[in-house]
């Protein structure tokens, strides 16, 4: 930071001030929700935006939000309900084509006038759990942008302060959780409501000009700091690929991903020229409300890890603007109206573990082995005693691939993603389902390494009525890579079956959409397990033994993997170890 | 007889002794300080009891109550030493420790580290899954509890050396049974054995919160009844035979026996004790909104307090360590920033102030003791705000040059400012951090800080009080008679105290006749459990004052809100009062109500406190007319926060009586603190002896 026209003490007073307006946004917006996608897996963001659309601030909620707003607003600048902004406008807009991350992500937005002149906006993203598309909840394998449901494209919740009574029972009438989808949409409007108050205080306080030469010189701040970080990764082209099992409707078809980095000074392109065609399914990936997100997100943690940082930079549209983003059109990263995007997650978090894969050569000390880099996303729904549906949307966890100095974190949520899981105890309080089992995997061992890869969780639920279950994930078949000798993960897999028949399992494909259940039917959800990082014959016997008492690695598996022989008390054969590392090339 | 509060705070040990008109001395109280023992506590806390007796000249058996406030479980949870940890848990969810709520700490981070997996409380091997399983939403029992396992699993403990079990099984707050006939198996199998199950530890929805409470209380409960059993025959010993009461983190007092039972209640012993403090000062002059601000070497403690009423945190929001810990707490928020804070530039030319700090080893540069960079002790001393040759009185002996040297270096010459704006912008960084911290407190809750007086204490805190209220828009500052003590003295301050709860699910607006009837019956159970404890430690039902708040949501969210239940009579009114209370507290905490949304009970909680004697500060004798010339010192250049200098008088606190106006700019000097009062402010001495710091006009 130079000292331009501000300070650099009122800057940091006021990046401070920033951060707070946005976190306060957030936390007033999950703990007012009511459905559990946005009250306990706050999948949410919030924040405030110059009149150039440009993020002054977000909340630190999911990733998979911060960076999308700036999209959604110049989607509405060419969509906004009588052209004009007026005070006490509230917009709320979802349109996949007019830069929205996928329509059951929708955005409440409020200019923010100040003596009378627009300077920004006030606003917020949150995933509701049914907009009234084609299945309850979730959507994959539908045939257009149509059949997601409702499509708002800058429409106005309130003109000029006085609720448009007719949007609201259109809203109503077309869900099938209009009561929490409208409850949600007001928590929305109470958290961008709030922004809008805070951050005319803060106008007040430090006056218009200052404030925003200050918020220039922090969006500069934050640019310095990445095109730094890109300015040490040598120039060059690096390429990894990759593919995803299907598009939830044609089996048979692996779709490529091919991701092009290219290294130019202290700029980055993000080429995804040869991944797959876009597909006939919801199985596509909003251009700009989701792929440029996810491609500025791998960036920033590739390079200004937050773990490494004294301090956090401040989060605005600093860490975008040395990214630039390439998808041909037509192609699954930037498809075509009217096709479907709703299922877009996994393709991003593909990307960006194929962004890390691609650099590793150049950054071995930053990225990681292959992580789980899927999602699973699940969507319950049945009829309650009163005919009215209820809808449960659920985000389980992944797994990361080992890193250079640690482990890769079991059963977390991966990448992209960072919500958090609903308690089962809340889950069996309020809807007719119960959880069976959640733990670790035990079916099948992690990479192996020097730093061992993350082991993905089991997850079974169990539906007490008859209804429906939409699940979007991934990796049954591209199973996550070892780095520097490190050895693969495992692959996900995902059962059915009945609690009262318990060996008749059928195997689920990755997505599928709208499989019809019966009462006391049981989804078990596996993920997948991160890639070892790192030759195994490097981690300690000690260390392994260490693992097989946990459980986290078994006898077999220390020996075939690890080269580690324990005796029947466990204890460790330093004899044998030595042998059988010698003969497997230590 | 006598009473002691001792409060161990990371570096120095408080003490403060109240005597009575019966005892030898009189009436009075003696204040001491001993550096803290950090390796055991109760060695710092037992030499300073028995000085502190010999300074006032009283005899130790004269000494009838020690209140304590202690760090030792806290710092068992930072410094991971706690207990080994055997754990029962259902089958199937072996894990529910492991995955916690799968939320990363970090959005954007590859090489982040996760507590809860890497430094688990309970390791994975010592988790041992039960074949039994309670269902929801009534609590049947779907497979019985196997009992075979659950001794082949006292085996296994046995065999790796295990004292400490928990039990945890899924829906427990349903239904104990499976819970309570484990430990008793545990019990049977391993007498000596540290059992507790979750439903005791706390009764509540949500397994993961609930079994990471319960694994916190057995990780630091064996180590936590030594230290207290082994301080309280350690007293005895030395002749003083006293009750030892310990102060909680929601700022109740319990007895030894109590917390050895339930130690998670003693997390936030220590910062507590300073809330209390800061509200009893204040109260002396009738102030009911402050803003305490505890500023140590490291840390500040904040806490809002309005009508006098000390919040206490929604228990979903505790953490210790990065665990959740489902207890009571006080509600306040620790942040680091303090005395030690040092100061630096980014390499993208960001100036910062802490969170690191230089502690006491090596401590600001100015100590002389090594350390080259600057903290914000450095900044108050370039700034003429401490003076060198008076750090404690003149026994810490400071270098002012080493201060000017590490800032020119380290900040001034590389932002390219003059080492006096440098020193200023420290100032003005650490004080916007702290503020930033007091209005997520406040302003973030719907509390408009400009009702409030700012409370700052603590050594380091009073030099900061002016530009902090100015900063928040706080009305003044209230600088406590003795902030270096002020924490000790809250200790002598407050009640036993005990909070019982129950986890009931239901629907309240539209509540049930069923439902009524269950809930009447919990809220006379939880009004006999807490009297019940409180009879225990010899109170008299009479004595005992309850609380009662049933927390609330509206059905379908997921964080409860607390709503109070009105005293009297329970009937359907009580009912419809809650409801009317907990829509008013939606409102003020998020702007907004659902007023047509049915709001949902799913908790019930009852405080039962015992009160005890406040400490007896004496007022001041009246200045009458008397001016400032006694308690003058001499007068020095200081800067103030806007950037003036200005010659600026001290006066010695010891010497002013109440009445007595003193002009700004001034510094009010004691033993181991300095007020400020700036250029335009003027300071009042009150009745008790606080300094109530205003702007003039």
């Amino acid at each position: 930071m130079e000292n331009k026209k501000v300070d650099p003490i009122t800057m940091q007073v006021i990046s401070g001030a920033l951060d707070t307006i946005a976190e306060e946004m957030g936390h007033v917006l999950y703990r007012m929700s009511f459905s559990s996608i946005i009250r306990e897996s706050q999948d949410l963001g919030a924040g405030l935006f110059d009149r150039n659309y440009q993020t002054i601030c977000e909340s630190e909620s999911t990733p998979m939000h911060i960076g999308s707003i700036p999209a959604y607003l110049r989607g509405v600048e060419k969509t906004l309900q009588d052209g004009e902004w007026y005070e006490g406008d509230v917009v709320v807009h979802n349109h996949p084509y007019y830069g929205s991350s996928h329509t059951p992500d929708l955005a409440i937005i409020i200019p923010v006038f100040y003596e009378g002149e627009l300077v920004g906006f006030s606003a917020n993203t949150a995933h509701h759990i049914d907009i009234g598309a084609a299945t309850p909840g979730l959507i994959i394998d539908v045939g257009d942008v149509y059949a997601e449901g409702m499509l708002f494209a800058g429409l106005k919740l309130y003109e000029q302060g006085k609720k448009n009574a007719g949007l609201e029972k259109m809203i109503t009438a077309n869900s099938r959780a209009s009561q929490q989808l409208m409850r949600d949409i007001e928590a929305q409007v109470a958290s961008a409501q709030l922004g809008v108050m805070r951050f005319k205080k803060l106008l007040d306080k430090y006056g218009k000009d200052r404030t925003f030469t200050t918020i220039d010189q922090l969006i500069d701040y934050s640019e310095t700091m990445l095109r730094k970080r890109i300015a040490e990764v040598p120039d060059g082209e690096y390429q990894a690929q990759g593919f995803l099992d299907d598009d939830g409707r044609n089996r048979e078809v692996r779709l490529p991903v091919v991701v092009t980095v290219r290294v130019e000074g202290d700029s980055v392109t993000v080429d995804l020229t040869g991944s797959a065609d876009q597909t006939p399914t919801a199985y596509n990936v909003p251009f700009e409300g989701s792929c440029k997100v996810a491609a500025f997100a791998a960036f920033r943690k590739l390079l200004l890890d937050s773990s490494k940082l004294d301090v956090p930079i401040p989060s605005n549209e600093g860490s975008f603007r040395p990214i630039n983003v390439v998808a041909p059109e037509g192609s699954i990263f930037n498809p075509i109206f009217p096709a479907a995007t709703e299922a877009r997650f996994t393709q991003c978090n593909m990307m960006i573990d194929l962004i890390i894969k691609a650099l590793a050569p150049v950054l071995p000390e930053q990225t990681i082995a292959g992580s789980s880099a899927a999602i699973s996303f699940a969507s319950y729904a049945g009829m309650k005693d009163d005919g009215e549906y209820w809808v449960f949307l659920e985000v389980n966890e992944g797994a990361y691939g080992g890193r250079p100095a640690s482990d890769g974190p079991d059963a977390i949520d991966n990448l992209m993603a960072n919500t958090r899981n609903n308690p089962i105890e809340d889950l069996g309080m309020h809807l007719p389902m119960i959880c069976d089992r959640y733990e670790l995997r035990d079916d099948v061992m992690p990479g192996a390494g020097k730093h061992r890869g993350g082991i993905g969780v089991v997850k079974s639920q169990r539906v007490l009525t008859p209804g429906f279950i939409t699940h979007e994930s991934e990796r049954h078949y591209h199973v996550p890579w070892g780095a520097f000798g490190g050895s693969d993960g495992a692959v996900g897999k995902c059962e059915i079956y009945n609690y009262g028949a318990r060996d008749e399992v059928a195997n689920m494909p990755s997505k599928f959409s709208g499989y019809v259940t019966k009462a006391n039917d049981v989804m078990a959800f596996y993920a997948p397990c991160g890639g070892g990082y790192g030759n195994p014959l490097e981690r300690s016997p000690e260390q392994v033994r260490e693992d097989v008492l946990d459980d986290f690695c078994t006898v077999a598996h220390a020996y075939e993997a690890y080269g580690v022989v324990l005796d029947d008390m466990l204890e460790l054969d330093c004899l044998a170890t030595a042998a059988r590392r010698s003969e497997m090339g230590a | 007889m006598a009473r002691i509060g001792v409060d161990v705070g990371g570096t120095n040990t408080d003490i403060i002794l109240e005597t009575f008109s019966i005892d030898s001395v009189g009436a009075g109280t003696h204040r001491h300080k001993v550096p803290s023992t950090t390796q055991d506590q109760s060695i710092g806390v037992l030499q300073g009891v028995l000085e502190v007796c010999d300074k006032a000249g009283i005899q130790r058996s004269e000494v009838g109550t020690i209140v304590h406030g202690t760090t030792v479980a806290t710092n068992i949870s930072i410094e991971q030493n706690g207990s080994e940890i055997g754990m029962l848990t259902t089958r199937g969810f072996r894990d529910i420790l492991h995955i916690g709520r799968h939320k990363r700490p970090h959005n954007f981070s590859l090489h982040f580290d996760v507590p809860w997996q890497c430094k688990p409380l309970v390791k994975r091997r010592h988790r041992i899954p039960i074949s039994e399983r309670v269902l929801p939403p009534t609590g049947e029992v779907e497979v019985p509890l196997a009992e075979d396992e659950v001794r082949q699993a006292a085996q296994t403990f046995k065999k790796a050396g295990i004292q400490s079990v928990i039990i945890g099984f899924l829906f427990s707050f349903l239904n104990k049974q499976h819970e309570m006939r484990a430990k008793a198996i545990i019990q049977e199998e391993m007498p000596e054995a540290y059992v507790c199950c979750s439903c005791e530890v706390v009764d509540a929805m949500r397994e993961y919160e609930r079994f990471s409470t319960t694994a916190m209380n057995a990780y630091v409960g064996p180590k936590t009844s030594l230290y207290l059993t082994n301080l309280e025959s350690q007293l005895k010993e030395n002749g003083i035979d006293a009750d030892l009461r310990i102060m909680q983190s929601n700022g109740g007092l319990a007895t030894v026996d109590s917390c050895c039972e339930k130690p998670v209640n003693i997390l936030m012993s220590g910062p507590a004790s300073g809330v209390i403090g800061g509200h009893f000062f204040a109260d002396l002059d009738g102030e009911r909104n402050i803003i305490t601000v505890d500023i140590g070497g490291t840390s500040a403690d904040i806490s809002t307090l309005t009508e006098g009423d000390i919040k206490i945190m929604n228990p979903r929001d505790s953490y210790v360590g990065g665990h959740p810990v489902m207890v009571p707490m006080i509600d306040l928020i620790t942040i680091g920033a303090g005395g030690g804070s040092i100061a630096y530039v980014d390499e993208a030319g960001g100036f910062q102030v802490g969170p690191r700090s230089a502690g006491s080893m090596p401590g600001p540069a100015c100590y002389n003791r090594g350390g080259q960079e600057p903290t914000v002790t450095d900044a108050n001393i370039l700034l003429g705000r401490l003076d060198a040759d008076q750090m404690l009185g003149g026994d810490l002996k400071v270098d002012a040059q080493l201060s000017q040297n590490a800032i020119k270096n380290k900040i001034a010459d590389p932002l390219g400012l003059s080492v006096e704006d440098a020193a200023l912008g420290i100032i003005r960084i650490v004080n916007n951090n702290m503020a930033l911290a007091i209005r997520s407190n406040s302003v973030a809750r719907g509390v408009d800080p400009r009702e409030f007086m700012l409370m700052p204490f603590g050594g380091a805190g009073p030099v900061h009080g002016p530009a902090l209220a100015e900063e928040v828009n706080a009305k003044g500052v209230i600088a406590p008679p003795a902030p270096g003590i002020t924490s000790a003295a809250g200790l002598l301050t407050t009640n036993l105290q005990y909070e019982v709860t129950r986890s009931h699910l239901c629907e309240l607006t539209s509540i049930s006749n069923q439902n009524f009837e269950t809930v009447m019956g919990l809220m006379h159970d939880l009004d006999e459990e807490a009297i019940q404890k409180l009879a225990k430690d010899g109170v008299a039902p009479a004595n005992v004052k309850l609380t009662r708040f049933a927390e609330c949501r509206y059905h379908g969210q997921g964080f409860e809100l607390r709503a109070e239940i009105p005293d009297g009579d329970r009937n359907r009114e009580s009912i419809r009062r809650v409801v009317e209370n907990f829509h008013r507290q939606h409102k003020t905490d998020y702007g907004y109500s659902y007023d047509d949304a049915e709001v949902e009970l799913v908790t019930l909680r009852v405080v039962g406190e015992s009160k005890s004697t406040d400490l007896a500060w004496k007022p001041l004798a009246s200045a009458e007319g008397n001016g400032l010339d006694e308690a003058f010192m001499y007068a020095r250049e200081t800067v103030f926060d806007d950037g003036s200098i200005h010659s600026t008088p001290r006066y010695d606190r010891s010497k002013f009586l109440c009445g007595h106006e003193i002009p700004g700019p001034a510094l009010v000097m004691q033993h181991d603190s300095t007020s400020l009062v700036p250029p335009g402010w003027k300071a009042l001495v009150s009745n008790h002896g606080n300094l109530v710091i205003t702007k003039s006009s």
